[in-house]
């Protein structure tokens, strides 16, 4: 019985070749190839062609494992030993068809999950390329935006103070609200590119909550009415009168909502409202929602409203706020929530956690004490404007000399203020960051290292179009006492000087 | 004069180097990824004129995303070797040198073309630039898909190597 197992197993399972060293056969069983005496190997299958040439002369033993000497009709996978021995060759082959055929599935899944991985990432890596560029593109094409922007704004508030007769004033009306709409675009535009980028961060201050609600029902009750809509607001008596968050980071959020409903409700009312969810120690989590009875959002597009530049049909503005809204809230690790019926309305609305002051800060929070700022005219002020951009200094200049309180010298080049300041005495310096031959930030760095008081302690403004916290911290850590990032409008420059210079 | 030469085909898994042969071989193509293992053997004779060929014994290895792995045997008595790579995934030619280096260690003199395959799949600019940026040199750009320079590899390694016999 076992004989017969054996044998039926050997004649199943191998194959015992004998060849002269031309690879002539010489005898051979016939197990799992036809092989006739006299003809070359090499015929029967490719693989033999080359046996002299694998054995070369001083080989005496090698063993191919997984070799595939199939055909097209029958898959033949087997392990060959080729002995060299008294001028013949010995060849064994060992049929293990079944053994590698369970090989080759699991190798194949193998493969081609690595395979898939790989692909998936080199995709990753391509999107995440393609977003940086936009990103950058953006980033830089708004930067460049400023300059003129800057100077068109401050052209434009000269010119309204100027003698205008009544159709001139219309038009600077329009010029002046589109251009406060440009502002607005391209400060959507740089804030998104900055969540983008993870470069904005929050900037948390006390501030007084309800006069922020009073803002909005003032700057929304206005808008509405001009659209024949209601805008109602309403506000948990029990919100702390003070609150510790970013203020103007949660006032984009309720505006861009705000905007978004006024945009896409024809008729109707819009309401929006906060209220306190929960309050704990110092901690308060609240929730605001934006409601209205307008076009609503179809189903399909529920996913997508948050991308950037996804509108809902043709309107106004570049489809950017819930994109921003999305981004925000996402710094303040909180995430906006959308409810809505098509033809019916939408419900947005979100909660947050923010922080509030356990003592009244009373007089001491930054919005009172601003209130109370007097600005002290006293005598006329001493300003060094260094600034190479021509447009930027006619607007400048027109700003400085219509305020009526400076006497303005103008230095284009970075490489002559010190001259300027050793030489003269000044109030304060108004500088341009990107400068020809040495940049503002270091000059700042130059004039805070000089030996004499009066010189390294005149106030320095810095102007840049690069609106990243991180830069201005650097510039500021430089010696600025205040940048400004542009477009900037007359008075908040203004403001600033006359800050500095009480 | 008709002579047979061993060529092996390597490189890394999923590179395209049955279809390659296939191509060269059948002149046909698959799109359905079937993995190779151990190694597969056919022939192919290219005639150079009436008594003159070549029999390239083409051995189709398991691909590997580790050269030096190779086991040995397959490699001896080659006369000519060609590496395949995939232009659309740089995972199979970032360790390019290396793997030159682990191959001429076992092989010591045999020739080795380099080609870079898949060339259907990526523009020709950016692959030049990726390649360049890359420090990768070759010897072809092919698609077995399309057929792009295949025919025109192996009949020039059959050339080499007739004149090197």
């Amino acid at each position: 019985m076992l004989k017969e197992f054996r044998e039926y197993y050997k004649n199943n399972k191998f194959q015992f070749i004998l060849t002269d060293l031309e690879g002539s056969v010489i005898d051979s069983d016939q197990n799992l190839f036809r092989t006739e005496k006299g003809t070359a190997l090499g015929e029967i299958h490719p693989f033999f062609f080359s046996i002299s040439d694998i054995m070369g002369p001083n080989r005496e033993k090698t063993v191919f494992h997984c070799v595939q000497l199939g055909n097209s009709t029958e898959e033949l996978t087997v392990d060959i030993e080729i002995i060299k021995q008294n001028g013949q060759f010995l060849i064994a082959i060992e049929n293990l068809t079944e053994h590698y055929i369970s090989y080759q599935s699991i190798a194949q899944a193998r493969n081609e999950s690595i395979i898939d991985s790989e692909l998936i990432l080199l995709k990753n890596h391509d999107l995440e390329e393609r977003e940086r560029f936009k990103n950058e593109f953006i980033q830089n094409f708004s930067h460049e935006l400023r300059n003129p922007l800057t100077n068109i704004i401050a052209l434009t508030n000269i010119l309204q103070r100027s003698q205008l007769d009544e159709e001139q004033s219309n038009i600077l009306t329009v010029l002046k609200d589109s251009t406060s709409n440009l502002k607005l675009m391209l400060e959507d535009i740089l804030s998104l590119a900055m969540i983008s980028k993870g470069k904005l961060a929050l900037n948390p201050t006390v501030f007084n909550f309800k006069q922020l609600i009073e803002f909005l029902k003032l700057t929304y009750n206005t808008r509405a009415k001009e659209r024949g809509l209601i805008f109602t607001i309403t506000a948990d008596e029990s919100i702390p009168e003070y609150i510790e968050g970013d203020r103007l980071r949660l006032l984009q959020i309720l505006t861009n909502l705000c905007d978004n409903a006024i945009k896409y409700t024809p008729n109707g009312k819009i309401i929006l409202y906060a209220i306190q969810n929960q309050r704990r120690a110092n901690k308060v989590n609240l929730r605001f929602g934006v409601k209205d009875t307008g076009i609503g959002i179809p189903e399909e597009k529920l996913e997508t409203v948050l991308e950037s530049f996804e509108q809902l049909g043709n309107t106004e503005g570049v489809g950017l706020g819930l994109s921003i809204v999305k981004g925000l809230l996402s710094l303040m690790d909180s995430r906006i929530q959308i409810e809505s019926t098509s033809g019916k309305g939408s419900h947005f609305f979100f909660d947050v956690n923010l922080q509030f002051p356990l003592h009244d800060p009373n007089n001491e929070t930054p919005d009172k004490k601003s209130k109370n700022e007097v600005v002290q005219k006293q005598k006329k002020y001493r300003v060094l404007l260094v600034e190479d951009n021509e447009g930027v200094q006619t607007s400048l200049l027109k700003t400085l000399i219509d305020a009526g309180d400076f006497f303005i010298d103008l230095v284009s080049d970075g490489a002559l203020v010190m001259q300027e300041i050793v030489n003269k005495s000044y109030d304060i310096i108004l500088m341009d960051v990107n400068l020809p031959n040495i940049t503002g930030d270091q000059l700042a760095k130059v004039i805070r290292g000089f030996p004499f008081k009066n010189i390294k302690s005149i106030p320095i403004i810095g102007i840049t179009a690069n609106s990243y916290k991180a830069q201005i911290k650097a510039y500021k850590k430089a010696g600025m006492n205040v940048v400004l990032s542009k477009p900037f409008d007359d008075k908040e420059l203004l403001s600033n000087i006359y800050k500095l210079l009480k | 004069m008709q002579i047979s030469k061993k060529v092996v085909v390597l490189g890394h898994f999923g590179v395209g180097k049955t279809s390659l042969i296939r191509r060269f071989v059948e002149d046909s193509f698959s799109d359905n990824y079937k993995v190779s293992i151990g190694v597969h053997i056919t022939k192919k004779t290219i005639e150079f004129s009436i008594d003159e060929s070549v029999t390239l014994i083409l051995w189709d290895l398991e691909g590997t995303d580790d050269i030096s792995q190779i086991r040995e045997s397959y490699l001896l008595g080659s006369h000519g070797i060609i590496f395949v790579f995939d232009v659309s995934r740089p995972t199979t030619f970032q360790n390019l040198g290396k793997d030159l280096i682990s191959l001429k260690e076992k092989t010591n003199e045999v020739p080795v073309k380099i080609v870079g395959n898949k060339s259907d799949l990526v523009d020709a600019k950016e692959l030049d630039q990726v390649l360049s940026e890359k420090n990768i040199s070759y010897d072809y750009i092919t698609s077995a898909k399309t057929g792009h320079k295949v025919n025109h590899l192996f009949e020039e390694l059959a050339k080499m190597l007739a004149i090197n016999a």
